[in-house]
């Protein structure tokens, strides 16, 4: 048996009227790795972590985790387990007998099984409650309990879908820390799959942005953040600027865009005349009401300054499309004397990413 | 692994989980209230008077079609016989010491609730196969529709049709004696116990009532989260145990709903005893009925009392016995 | 019949039930459509087998084997000038009659309740077990409780002027109507009560901020958006009560519904196969009546999906969403 986790190989998902879901998704998941498919809704990724957990077949393509093949074994035989939407815990049954479900299938005998549940109820906090139904319990205690009841059969990888769903943001919040404890203490792989940005970005050692039914990137937090890959990804993640134009000119590994704005220089290469596009942090935009640069600066018109408590973030109309930036919070009242009014938007070549086509 | 777990060190895990505590107790602060009428209402409270207009043609039917005419059943059981009818307010015993006078009373109530019981269980054996294919096998709504309405139908039809139409079949020229006379020639002679005797009578009453058992159970299978099914199955369940651990607890709430209708209203049958039975088969339904023709309403009205109540305790064991607040 | 038979039709009946809870799906389910199909045989077989002997001659007899098909005497007997037949016909027509003002009470009952039940009110919960209490009530007892206090009432409606004689028309048949329309109210209530859970409340709310008045806002917006409930309540009343008999039995006095007259026939006279052609007409005249309110229904639900459609500009690509089953 090999160590290699959790591999998609050409994975394609077809659903009858020819509709593609998920498209030559390959992936390598890492034991032990905390990965986040990230995406809007629509875009293919909990088809995906349905064709992990064997709820759905791969049209083509194979699955395998260290090294094993998946395809056609059914989820009962898969050494991975999901954590559903809404929980699905079983709500006829205590919390222990829901944790304590998966070994009862198993064959393990009455005692046994009992003791090791307890272990995963403590494990998850939930001692004081193991004899209470689901219903009579809250949301962040039921999505506890159906991490507890995957826990105790001691999956090679958990599987959560929209865990943080259900929950009110001050709970998710929570939640996260929670979860991504927990996973660290394990050490079993967590593929969780959301549409919420910061959540992936707080949580995942990996992030694996989907939309239209193929991976977009993948990468870690930082690396999506900072380098977008293209413009549907820098676009998803938000708080960046797109710029499009055609190449002026390349040399030494730095090219110059044409955009209807001004001329914009970033770090990469291409071909004189081709179209291209790149983007800029809101973070890394400098505002300032001094004269447009020759490169790397626009005028914009600030329409609102948004105050978000540690930052302030600027909504600016570049002839009729959206720009932005983020400045510290202490610089709210300077700037909104400038709602209305035209500033210049700079930034520095290093801050400038280009986006592939 | 669980059990090594354990072991470590805890500290991130607590912090986190102490603040989890935290935000709960502030999630459970606006848990909205369960309502407490049968149906969630939205919108502003409007008059009360407005209410009332809504509520009354309705309550109103009831009580005077329903209600009215069952407390009836009990007063008029406690009242003076009269030669055509009873003496209102005269109250006494003896319509019920007319009842007991020979044990025919006692031993048809006996056979009609062992009959009406085991048609019920047999409801259930027929019925939830039937349910679970409609709501389980087959895949799409449409089509789902199209049969379920195909079994429901002859619900519309009229109930002493439903019963002469036995006649053709079970009769001792019937169809059931053709095959077995005729085709697979497994008796020389029909069978006459087919008609006139309680098998036909069990036949007629579990076609016309078992419908009353699909219907909820179906409704309820219908309604099932899937992901309760799914999740059992990623727990490595195997079909027969995701069926006993899950899908029929589940569905118990519909079997309940199923077994009360169908014992209640088979304990209170009088028409298909009647033209099934011929005359040689008493249920208390034809006890009623005879004492009402002779007449001794009060007699009649102590029988019908009698069976009300059998059939409550009845209802209330079931209640208890599935323990419906566990299960829902 | 023996033990030993009964134990083997038990075993032969549980054979479905047995095979759903054990067998995986790929192997129950062929169990189960086969089961389904005996199942329907079983609901409908001995109505096809009325049907075939009411098409016999006039040699035909109640039971098989069958004489001279398709010859169509007996319906043709429907129309002799008898005395017999002209009380069939005489029932028919009271029971249209009956049936037609028992669906419209039952819409508007069915509606009222339905908008009282979307307000909170005391008394909600009795209410609503008080209208699922008529589906429980066993008929016979219903029919003998109206009908002590119809003789306990009679007196004293003629002491205020009421000409009341029991079982008289045209007041003889408000007890009638009564207790068709309570048997009818729960599945009227029922499909009202399906209609407002899809009802949103809000196209009500703003019809009142335009200024539009109570009644102005019930007329214009709510009562187009539940029509077709209000519709489908009406055609339960007039199916069930059509085809009521035990509720109706002992409060119908000299009225005789088509039921009743049916009842009549089968247990005193001489049965002859125009006894089938006759329940055969009535099954065809209640499926009509389903085909029509499933017609109606269907149009009705297709108008409402246009509608939609056209909302939101057609623009959605609706057969890919249907065809993708996952969550996202």
């Amino acid at each position: 048996m090999s160590d290699t986790g959790l591999v998609l190989k050409d994975v394609y998902r077809v659903f009858p009227g020819n509709v593609t879901a998920v498209s030559d998704v390959n992936l390598e998941i890492k034991n032990g790795e905390y990965v986040v498919f990230l995406g809007p809704s629509g875009c293919g990724k909990t088809t995906t972590l349905r064709m992990i957990g064997g709820h759905d077949d791969p049209s083509s393509g194979t699955i395998t985790i260290d090294g094993e093949l998946l395809n056609g074994v059914t989820p009962a035989k898969r050494p991975i387990t999901t954590v559903f939407q809404h929980y699905a815990l079983f709500p006829h049954k205590s919390v222990l007998q829901n944790v304590a479900f998966g070994l009862k299938m198993q064959g393990m005998d009455k005692a046994e099984r009992e003791t090791q549940a307890k272990a995963a109820i403590e494990l998850v906090g939930l001692t004081a409650m193991m004899d209470r139904k689901p219903r009579e319990l809250s949301g962040g205690q039921q999505q506890r309990v159906a991490l507890g009841r995957v826990l105790v059969t001691r999956p090679k990888a958990i599987l959560l879908d929209e865990p943080l769903g259900g929950l009110d943001r001050l709970l998710q919040l929570k939640m996260r820390v929670e979860l991504r404890a927990l996973q660290r203490e394990l050490g079993i792989t967590f593929i969780h799959v959301t549409h919420n940005q910061e959540e992936a970005l707080s949580m995942a050692d990996r992030i694996v942005v989907m939309g239209d039914a193929i991976v977009q990137q993948v990468g870690t937090p930082e690396k999506l953040a900072r380098q977008p890959r293209n413009e549907f990804v820098a676009t998803f993640m938000g708080d960046n600027n797109v710029l499009k134009g055609t190449i002026a000119s390349a040399s030494g590994g730095v090219i110059v865009i044409d955009t209807p704005y001004g001329k914009v220089e970033v770090e990469g290469t291409g071909n004189v005349g081709d179209e291209s596009s790149m983007a800029i942090r809101a973070s890394a935009v400098k505002v300032s009401t001094d004269a447009v640069p020759a490169i790397n600066g626009i005028k914009v018109r600030l329409d609102f300054a948004e105050y978000l408590g540690d930052s302030v973030k600027l909504h600016m109309d570049l002839d009729g499309k959206p720009f932005m930036a983020k400045v510290h919070e202490e610089r709210y009242a300077e700037i909104r004397a400038y709602e209305g009014k035209d500033i210049t938007a700079s930034w520095t070549r290093e801050d400038g990413h280009l986006l592939e086509q | 692994m669980v059990t090594s777990l354990s072991s470590n060190d805890h500290h991130a895990l607590d912090e986190a989980k102490a603040e989890v505590a935290a935000a709960e107790a502030v999630e459970k602060q606006t848990l909205p209230e369960a309502p407490l009428g049968i149906m969630a209402t939205s919108g502003p409270v409007r008059s009360p008077l407005v209410t009332l207009a809504w509520i009354a043609p309705g309550t109103i039917w009831l009580l005077l079609f329903l209600i009215a005419p069952l407390l009836m059943i009990v007063l008029v059981s406690l009242w003076e016989r009269t030669p055509v009818g009873f003496e209102a307010f005269s109250f006494t015993g003896a319509a019920y010491g007319r009842l007991f006078e020979t044990s025919v009373y006692t031993n048809t109530l006996r056979d009609t609730v062992i009959r009406s019981v085991i048609i019920t269980l047999l409801c259930i054996l027929i019925g939830y196969p039937i349910a679970f294919f409609l709501a389980r096998c087959v895949k799409t709504v449409k089509f789902q529709i199209a049969l379920f309405i195909v079994v429901l139908a002859p619900f519309w039809v009229a109930y002493v049709v439903r019963i002469v139409s036995w006649l053709p079949v079970l009769g001792r020229q019937g169809l059931i004696n053709y095959f077995l006379v005729n085709v697979l020639q497994v008796v020389q002679e029909p069978v006459d116990a087919l008609f006139y005797s309680t098998f036909a009578i069990t036949l007629a009453l579990i076609q016309l009532y078992v419908l009353f058992m699909v219907t909820p159970i179906f409704f309820q299978l219908a309604t099932l989260d899937n992901a309760s099914v799914e999740a059992a199955r990623d727990l490595g369940a195997t079909p027969s145990r995701v069926f006993r651990e899950v899908i029929f607890p589940l569905s118990l709430p519909g079997v309940l709903i199923g077994c009360i209708f169908v014992f209640v209203l088979t304990m209170g049958e009088f028409a298909t005893v009647r033209l099934i039975g011929g005359g040689t088969i008493q249920s208390v339904g034809t006890i009623v009925y005879e004492a009402y023709v002779l007449p001794d309403l009060p007699k009649a009205a102590a029988g019908a009392t009698i069976l009300v109540a059998v059939m409550t305790v009845g209802v209330a064991i079931m209640l208890r016995f599935s323990k419906i607040r566990e299960v829902v | 019949m023996s033990l030993f038979t009964y134990l083997i039709i038990l075993i032969i009946i549980s054979i479905p039930f047995a095979a759903m809870v054990f067998l995986p799906m790929k192997w129950s389910k062929p169990v189960l459509v086969a089961s389904f199909i005996i199942f329907i045989l079983f609901m409908y077989g001995p109505m096809m087998t009325m049907g075939v002997l009411s098409l016999q001659g006039p040699e035909g007899s109640m039971t098989l084997p069958a004489h001279d098909l398709f010859s169509g005497h007996w319906y043709s007997q429907l129309n002799a000038d008898s005395d017999l037949m002209a009380g069939v016909r005489d029932g028919i027509g009271k029971s249209l009659w009956i049936s037609l003002i028992v669906a419209g009470i039952t819409a508007i009952l069915s509606l009222t309740l339905g908008m009282a039940f979307r307000r909170s009110f005391r008394g909600s919960g009795i209410l609503f077990y008080a209208i699922l209490l008529s589906l429980m009530t066993p008929g016979l007892l219903l029919s003998l409780g109206l009908s002590f206090l119809l003789y306990y009432a009679t007196p004293y409606l003629n002491d205020v002027g009421i000409n009341y004689h029991t079982g008289q028309a045209p007041l003889g048949f408000v007890p009638i109507i009564g207790v068709q329309a309570v048997w009818a109210l729960p599945f009227g209530f029922l499909v009202m009560m399906s209609i407002f859970n899809r009802y949103d409340a809000r196209a009500e709310e703003a019809a009142r901020d335009l200024g539009a008045s109570s009644v102005r806002t019930f007329r214009e917006v709510t009562l187009p958006l539940v029509w077709t409930g209000v519709f489908g309540a009406g055609l339960f009343g007039f199916t069930l009560a059509l085809n009521e008999f035990e509720r109706t039995f002992l409060v119908s006095g000299a009225i005789n519904t088509l039921p009743l007259e049916l009842f009549i026939i089968t247990s005193t006279s001489v049965l002859r196969p125009y006894v089938y052609s006759l329940g055969v007409v009535t099954i065809l005249f209640s499926f009509l009546l389903i085909g029509l309110f499933l017609i109606v229904s269907a149009v009705a639900g297709r108008k409402k999906a246009l509608a939609i459609d056209e909302d939101d500009g057609g623009s959605m690509n609706t057969s890919a969403m249907h065809a993708a089953p996952s969550g996202d």
